[in-house]
């Protein structure tokens, strides 16, 4: 007999769910933290490191996910270096996500006014106070909805982890609907969980998008 | 009189890429000296006093400020912008500092004396250009020529020994035109050595000790206001100055 869609099963998927928001988590944070050093290494001034910086954006860009992905996971393991399915796509999603968060900080770095780094040159600031105290602040406040809008794609995208066994929201939906024979309820489970996770971020998102447009319309 | 020199230009020369912005350009600006620049849109102005502080580099020729052989080493380029102030067309400020923090923050990161002791020299030349009361503001709360009068506080915190404005008041209102000059012609009673890139004639022939007229990224001619104004040598001064007073 089939079993049917119940507190088991639930608690499976909320199983997922925890292991999607890990995921979420831990590609986000790392991915912020190398995405400002490419954005710092993409803006720096030096000719040599730019470009370098450009070609690892566009790298990442510009192929697709699933790729990296799969990279990652046999890639490595040809090599010898046997991962675990989650350190493997949480390297896989950093990496990427470092490359996005990269870009879209080098655009909000640019889009700080010149003369803000000027007036901070002029009077005796060195690079590191003049992006710690002047360009960052500024550049993360235009940069935000954008983040927070790749943020909402980074928690939707983790579903492709499931293509190296990894078990996420999306696949633990699967699984469910497999057992229960029931798509329908086990899905449409499966993505209010998505939607609460991620519509007070879009929401929030373009709170802030609104409030920068109106800022600088003053 | 030699240790009374505190900018030496010697044959400045500068590319911005194939386009030469200045030609030859020679200055000595002595302790105390009160100097106008001016000169027709593109002839250098801008670019001459942003060579001072670095802003730009230098392709030939030599900078000396107070003493100090301007080249290339972030040494040179410290001890340089430590000694030189500067005010520019669009003020500059930081958006996200109340006016208080923008004039503390290079005095505690670049001169790294304590935040109470900057916070009291910040609040004393915040007095001076008449805005202390304005000090836990947002400079987007403020006129535009209270913002540039707040610049001007900002970069007199770091107590340059020269300050350079890039045409100060071009940005402003005329109603708040008057504020800031009376602010820079304060300055210039203290004695501060100042270069002003203006078309304000008012102000140049009441502070200026000279008058420069910059033309094609060359330095034309030069004298005291009253000499310059009254009787200009070339035909090239005698026509920018008829624009100029056409339009006032
Ligand atoms: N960053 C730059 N790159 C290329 N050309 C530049 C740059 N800055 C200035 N120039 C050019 O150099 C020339 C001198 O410019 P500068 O800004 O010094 O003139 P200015 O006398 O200050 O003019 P204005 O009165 O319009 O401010 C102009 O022809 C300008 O187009
Ligand atoms: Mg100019």
């Amino acid at each position: 007999m089939t079993p049917h869609f119940g507190l088991p099963e639930f608690g499976f998927l909320l199983r997922g769910l925890q292991w999607t928001v890990l995921l979420t988590l831990v590609a986000f944070v790392g991915g912020c933290t190398a995405g400002l050093a490419v954005a710092l290494l993409r803006t720096c001034g030096h000719k040599g490191v730019e470009w370098i910086t450009r070609i690892y954006i566009g790298i990442f860009q510009g192929t697709p996910l699933l790729l990296q992905l799969f990279v990652v996971y046999y890639g490595l393991a040809l090599t010898g270096l046997k991962l675990d399915a989650f350190v493997a796509v949480a390297i896989g999603f950093t990496v990427n996500a470092s490359a996005f968060l990269g870009e879209i900080w080098r655009g909000a770095i640019q889009a700080v006014p010149r003369g803000q780094t000027e007036a901070a040159m002029a009077l005796g600031l060195h690079y590191s106070s003049r992006m710690r105290d002047i360009v960052l602040p500024q550049a993360i406040r235009i940069s935000l909805p954008a983040t927070i809008g790749y943020l909402v794609q980074l928690i939707k995208g983790t579903s492709l982890a499931a293509i190296v066994g990894f078990i996420e929201l999306a696949r633990a939906g699967q699984i469910v609907s497999n057992q229960t024979f029931q798509p329908l309820l086990v899905f449409g489970v499966v993505g209010a969980m998505y939607f609460i996770l991620c519509w007070p971020l879009s929401w929030w998102g373009s709170r802030m998008e609104a409030r920068l447009a109106l800022a600088s319309q003053r | 009189m030699q240790d009374n020199i505190l900018i030496e230009m010697k044959g400045v020369q500068k590319w911005y890429g194939g386009y030469q912005a200045l030609r030859d350009v020679d200055l000595i600006v002595r302790k105390g000296e009160k100097i106008v620049l001016c000169g027709p849109s593109g002839s250098g102005k801008s670019t001459l006093i942003r060579c001072i502080n670095r802003l730009e580099a230098i392709q030939q020729g030599s900078i000396v400020v107070n003493g100090h052989r301007l080249d290339d080493s972030i040494k040179a380029i410290d001890v340089v912008r430590q000694d030189v102030g500067m005010v520019f067309q669009s003020f500059n400020l930081f958006p996200h500092m109340t006016v208080l923090q923008n004039c503390t923050l290079a005095p505690i990161r670049a001169r790294r004396i304590s935040k109470s002791e900057a916070e009291a020299t910040a609040r004393k030349y915040l007095e001076r250009v008449h805005i202390g009361d304005q000090a836990e503001k947002y400079p987007a709360q403020l006129s535009g020529g209270q913002q540039q009068r707040v610049a001007i506080a900002r970069a007199l915190c770091m107590q340059p020994k020269v300050m350079l404005f890039d045409e100060p008041t071009s940005a402003l209102d005329p109603e708040m035109v008057k504020e800031v000059l009376d602010t820079m012609i304060g300055l210039a009673n203290d004695g501060m050595t100042m270069i002003c890139v203006t078309h304000e004639m008012g102000f140049a022939r009441q502070v200026a000790d000279r008058v420069i007229f910059m033309a094609e990224g060359q330095i034309i001619e030069e004298g005291a206001p009253d000499a310059f104004f009254r009787n200009p040598q070339h035909a090239r001064t005698r026509q920018f100055l008829g624009e100029i007073l056409a339009h006032h």
